[in-house]
Order: C-alpha cells, then structure tokens, then sequence
C-alpha cells in the first residue's frame, strides 16, 4: 500500500499520528506498507498554535523523522518539496492512495487533473474554513470512476482563484487566513472515516462522495454524487 | 299522513282543527275550513319533499360530474356504498406530482440541504431561486450556490416537485 500526504500543515500534522498509527497496527496487509510525506514548507514557531512539530525545518522532512521513530514498521519517505506540474507524476502513481491536505485550490486541481488519467488512484482530498470544511473522495479502479472528481462539483477548485505556494511571492505567503486547530483536527478525521470506510472497510458501491462538517452547528452531512461523465 | 284537498274536505271543522294541533299548526281555531285544509296542505308539502331528498342526495357517486344519467339513483339502491365525508378526504395535488393518481397523499416538505445544514422545508411548488432566498440565513445558503435537484444540476426557474431532494453546492474549504 502506498500512501502519500500532500500538505503537511494543520491539517497534515494532525493526519500523521491516527493514520500511522492505524497503518501500522490495524492494517494486515502481506505487503509493505509506505507512507510519504509532500511539502515544500517549513515549520515555523508562529506554526504553534495548530500544527504539530517538534523542531523548526523542513515540514515533511521533520514528520517524516517523528513518524519513523515512532512507527518502526511503516516505511516512511519524506518528499521536501511542493507538488507541482513537474513533478505530480513522479509523486503519484498507479495504485497510489493519496491524503490531499493542501491550503489552495491550485494545488487540488493539479492533483486531481494528474489522477484521473491513472488506472487506480484513490484520493482524499479536505479543506476547511474558519469553522466549517469538507472531504471528498475520488476513487477509480480499473479505469472507471466510482466517484465524482473533486472538481466536479466544485467549480472553484476546476478554475482555482488562487495559486500553489511556489507561484505566490512572499509576501503572499505571508498573509494568513485566521484558521482554528480543532476545524484542522476535524478535517483530519474525517478524512480518516472516509479512508476506513471506503477502503478498509469498503462495501460497494461507495455510497458517498463528499462529507461536510460545521462545527458551529454540531453537524456533520455526508453526500451520494455520481460522477458529471456518466 | 298525506291527504288531498278532497279528503280534507269530507272532514269536519272540528277533524281539521284537531288535525292542526298534532301538525303543530297554530292560529286556527277561529279560522275557516277553506284556510284551515289549506293550512293543512302547506304544512304537508314541504315534509313530503324532504322525505324524498333523504334517500337520493345523501349517496352521491364518487366523482359525479354535471347532469344525472340516473347512475347515481342505480349507485343510491345499491347498498353499501361509502358516502365522501370530510373527514375521509385526502388532498392531491396533480401540479406538484404529475404521476400522483386519485386518492394519494400528497406532502409538501421538501429535503433541503446546503453544506453540513440540511431540513425538511415546505417549499413544494416553489422555484429552487426562490427558495435560496428562502433559506439562505436558515442554510447558510451562497449567493452563487448552484441548485442541484436529485443529483442534477437544475436552472433556478425549476419548480420543485414532491419526493424532490434539493441541495445547493457548498464551495470546497480552501484551507488546510
């Protein structure tokens, strides 16, 4: 099983610690299991207040470090540089199972447009603002779609108003949107119910596609969508 | 008790009076016998044409429509038929549910969901526009929203219909 961790911010870090550790105890599969972690970033102390990381420097090669020492039967790669067209196709590939916990549209779409020409990919893609978020799931096995793209449905992630983090200067990358570590956290489960329920414990068909949150409300909705080409 | 105006007649004042008292009729005990039979006579009709209505309008034939072809007397003598009560009444609506048939019920609550919000709404026979405007501080509701109806992406002109399900797209969360 290969799994890859595009985005190792609030909610990458917050993903790690349950996923590792269900990969490593849970999941009996007679093959290795790798686990890859994508980022370009680096952590900073103004990072504290949602994301989790014992030292300052690169982002995935920093969680990589954490998750090998504490994982020991995973096989952990981290990958310290941002996704982008040059190299998505190097990063992922068929069979890959894909958590997309990236801060830009760009970037999903970049993921998305290189998945759906594979043969069997599976992604996981969440995002969240202040108090709401959603995750969506893309799965498609033996060429055929089980699952809307997660453009599909969101026209905002097809034709992206924003830009990944190495087209923006920096003074954009300086500029934050206020974000709360227990929206970041929810993503992060979610997206671990998604991955247990449509993978692990897979009934078919996959009857939904996308899950959204609001924690104002105290609600969580999961939706049934069939993919725009059919 | 009907009798004619002869029969009346072959009777005494004193008959016609004693008459009078059992049908309740007052006044005539100084009247003459012309006024008193015809006192008689016009206490008389109105009972006898009552009598006769009671057994042909309380059967009416379901969906009887316009000028009596003399099916509803057959429908009247043929017992036991189920007279249309109010109580038994069940409102359709063929608008809203063109397949809908006689005697479905009909519901005009309508799923409703936007992102994690989602309810029951009576908005049956309301354009999906409408109804974003409707619900957008219940739902929280965008002004771009799209209205997708049953998995469909639909014009907001659409009225919606019963057994409908309407959601409007929530944009993805940017952030991460």
């Amino acid at each position: 099983m290969k799994v890859i961790i595009v985005g190792v911010g609030g909610i990458g870090t917050a993903l790690m610690e349950p996923l590792c550790r269900f990969l490593q105890y849970s999941v009996k599969l007679p093959g290795d299991i790798e686990v890859s972690f994508v980022d370009g970033d680096i952590f900073e102390e103004k990072n504290k207040e949602r994301q989790m990381f014992i030292s300052i420097g690169n982002k995935a090669t920093i969680k990589a470090s954490e998750a090998r020492r504490r994982f020991d039967k995973l096989i952990i790669n981290p990958i310290a540089m941002y996704i982008n067209e040059s190299n998505v196709s190097e990063i992922i590939k068929e069979g890959s199972i894909v958590f997309i916990c990236v801060d830009n549209h760009a970037s999903r779409k970049l993921i998305s447009d290189h998945a759906r020409k594979l043969y069997d990919v599976v992604l996981i893609s969440g995002g969240n603002e202040f108090v709401d978020g959603n995750v969506q799931i893309y799965m498609k096995k033996g060429g055929i779609e089980l699952t809307p793209s997660i453009t599909d449905y969101h026209p905002e992630i097809s034709n992206p108003d924003d830009k990944s983090p190495e087209d923006m200067s920096c003074e954009e990358l300086s500029e934050s949107t206020p974000q709360l570590l227990f929206t970041n956290t929810t993503v992060a489960n979610i997206m671990c119910w998604v991955f247990f329920a449509a993978i692990i414990n897979r009934k078919d068909p996959v009857n939904f596609a996308e899950v959204y949150f609001d924690i104002d409300k105290m609600s969580v909705r999961p939706t049934l969508r069939k993919p725009l080409n059919k | 008790m009907s009798n004619t105006v002869e029969e009346l007649n072959e009777k005494t004042v004193a008959e016609l009076r004693g008459m009078c008292k059992k049908l309740e009729i007052p006044g005539m005990t100084k009247k003459r016998k012309d006024v008193i039979i015809d006192a008689i006579m016009a206490k008389s009709k109105p009972t006898k044409a009552a009598s006769k209505s009671t057994s042909k309008k309380d059967v009416v034939a379901p969906c009887s429509v316009g000028k009596d072809t003399g099916h509803t007397a057959k429908l009247a003598k043929q017992a036991p038929v189920e007279p249309v009560t109010r109580a038994a009444f069940q409102m359709t609506s063929v608008m809203t549910k063109p397949s809908a048939k006689d005697g479905d019920k009909c519901s005009t609550a309508i799923q409703v969901s936007c992102g994690a919000s989602s309810g029951e709404f009576p908005v049956c026979g309301k354009t999906v526009g409408a109804i974003a405007e409707f619900l957008r501080e219940v739902l929280n509701v965008d002004r771009l929203a799209e209205g997708m109806v049953n998995g469909d992406k639909v014009e907001p002109s659409y009225v919606m219909k019963e057994g409908d399900n309407l959601e409007f797209l929530k944009p993805a969360g940017q952030k991460g």
